[in-house]
């Protein structure tokens, strides 16, 4: 297995995730369903390690992608005017996408994993909310707010098929590459609401950088433990997560 | 006086609704203090509580048993107002019964979230319910809703539309949810495919009316009754049935106009309702809605011989003549 092979499978992934979910009029205004590759890696790394692989749990990693597509959707939607025609299909194509998903796993009696993406659905939205939230969080509140954004469903995911020996490389990984996204949007003058809120509760822009420094670095160093010692992982995987992060 | 009269047709189901009701407000129940203060808001925003009031009664038909059919009726209210807070961002609403929408309390995305926290909440409260065919049924309303949803912004501002693409458009929209709601409370309640049938169809049938009569409604009450501006539907570009019979009439047709770039003067929407109030349209929407329920009414002779045949031809006939 080389690197080729597993963007193939990511890439089979999202043709996967956009069949399920296609939809012409919601294809024409909002286009295709936004998916995160790092997630879509993550979802796929039991199956790219050799883990038992069934059509079900095929199925499953489809939705628990249809779900993330949703879910953005809806952060696609502008906070004060949501009036053009885009907009409002766009709040549609977020509804759509998650009755998909239920669809398709009401359609294989899948009750279990029903009730996990919508325990993780619920918790992501409650920290999704946090932004708009009067209430001063500290910097590591903010870290497991990204953190439970990035990786809930996929924690839920894991938990249901027992491939949790992936957790700590998922969470480290997904946390860390989101820091690393942040913090260009954050250099190039583009802060995230959430990384606004974060210099407020750091109250020092200047010490907030050099906070989220130190982060990402810690964080770079904990991968870099857990892939080591790992001997869970391919030394294939352990190669790719690293070259995940060096083209962050 | 409207209100009295659901309260007096609900009165013998009091003590279910009241734990529906408890149920709602713990099923809303977030670690989020501004979710918290959002779904407090919708719940005291009121509501007519017709689809679990529906799934009540259609599992009154068979082997009743509160515990279980909260779970369907629950995640059904929940999914109702879910929509509800996600639609007012779509038309830019403001105001719903009289009362600050999400969106407007907050912002949009206050309101994307909640929805989805209460889309949630609905699927993780009705997943205590392991029966496959309760959920296939529940999950394709919800793709169908959507989908009604979508062909209704396409169809905004159109105005060579007919009355099909309007029934198949409230079906969709409203008339599933209530269809849904008989259906799934007739297969908790255990109820035979035969009974389930008439049950899913008087379902279908009420929810057909009780859009014609909320779209005739825009039209005909007060700013007070409604909550919000008289003609509002036809102010976002809805094309309801009183319009549609209004076929090609100039003072209707340069409103429609005006909408879609945003020119309409408050003149203007009094001249448009009192074109719509002193028209034959009105007159003609409510012989249809009268239609539908005079269909509904025939399932409900058809369903075996109970006490709860009553009920559902009372909760029929209100529907048909309420006035808010």
């Amino acid at each position: 297995m080389d690197a080729t092979y597993i963007q193939q499978s990511i890439e089979q992934l999202k043709t996967n995730i956009f069949m399920h979910v296609r939809h012409r009029t919601l294809l024409q205004y909002t286009g295709t369903p936004v998916v995160n590759e790092n997630q879509l890696f993550y979802l796929l790394l039991p199956f790219l390690n050799g883990e038992k692989w069934n059509k079900q749990i095929d199925e499953s990693a489809i939705t628990v992608g249809i779900v993330h597509a949703s879910l953005y959707e809806h952060e696609k939607i502008n906070e004060k005017n949501a009036l053009n025609k885009e907009q409002q299909l766009t709040v549609l194509s977020g509804d759509f996408y998650s009755g998909r998903y239920y669809e398709i796993l009401a359609r294989s009696g899948n009750i279990s994993l029903i009730r996990q993406l919508s325990e993780g659905i619920v918790s992501r939205c409650e920290h999704q909310m946090k932004v708009y939230e009067s209430k001063q969080y500290t910097i590591d509140q903010w870290y497991e707010t990204i953190s439970v954004i990035q990786t809930e469903l996929i924690k839920r995911f894991y938990q249901v098929y027992e491939f949790e020996q992936y957790s700590a490389f998922m969470h480290t990984g997904l946390l860390l590459l989101q820091l690393l996204e942040e913090y260009r949007h954050l250099q190039q003058g583009k802060p995230s609401i959430l990384f606004k809120k974060m210099i407020e509760s750091a109250e020092d822009e200047k010490l907030f950088e050099s906070m989220i420094e130190n982060q990402i670095s810690s964080l770079k160093n904990l991968l870099n433990e857990y892939l080591q010692s790992s001997n869970v992982l391919k030394d294939d995987l352990k190669l790719y997560i690293k070259q995940q992060i060096a083209l962050n | 006086m409207e209100k009295m009269k659901l309260k007096i047709l609900y009165s013998d189901l009091k003590s279910d609704i009241d734990i529906i009701e408890k149920e709602l407000e713990k099923a809303l129940n977030s670690s989020s203090h501004l979710i918290n203060d959002a779904s407090l808001h919708l719940l005291q925003s009121g509501g007519k509580r017709i689809r679990p009031v529906f799934v009540l009664v259609s599992a009154k038909f068979g082997h009743y048993n509160i515990d279980k059919v909260k779970n369907i009726a629950v995640p059904l209210e929940l999914i109702h107002m879910a929509s509800l807070v996600h639609d007012d961002v779509i038309d830019n609403s403001d105001l719903r019964r009289g009362t600050h929408t999400v969106k407007a309390q907050w912002n949009n995305r206050v309101a994307m979230y909640t929805g989805d926290f209460i889309f949630a909440r609905a699927l993780e409260y009705v997943t205590s319910i392991e029966n496959k065919r309760v959920h296939q049924i529940l999950a394709k309303t919800m793709v169908e809703i959507c989908n009604g949803e979508v062909i209704q912004i396409e169809d905004k501002f159109r105005k060579d539309q007919n009355l099909k693409d309007y029934f198949r458009r409230i079906k969709r929209k409203t008339a599933l949810l209530i269809e849904s709601s008989c259906e799934l409370g007739a297969v908790v309640g255990g109820l035979d495919d035969k009974s389930v049938g008439h049950l899913r169809r008087f379902g279908y049938f009420v929810g057909m009316s009780y859009q014609i009569v909320d779209d005739i409604l825009d039209f005909t009450a007060t700013d007070k009754e409604l909550g919000k501006p008289a003609g509002s539907d036809l102010l976002q570009g809805n094309i309801t049935l009183p319009i549609l019979l209004l076929k090609g009439n100039p003072t209707i047709d340069q409103f429609i106009d005006q909408a879609s770039v945003g020119e309409v003067t408050e003149s203007g929407r009094l001249e448009m309702l009192k074109v719509v109030r002193n028209s034959d349209s009105i007159k003609q929407s409510i012989t249809i809605s009268n239609q539908y329920l005079r269909k509904a009414l025939k399932e409900v002779e058809a369903l075996p011989n109970h006490p709860m045949k009553k009920k559902l031809r009372d909760i029929a006939l209100f529907i048909g003549k309420r006035k808010f």
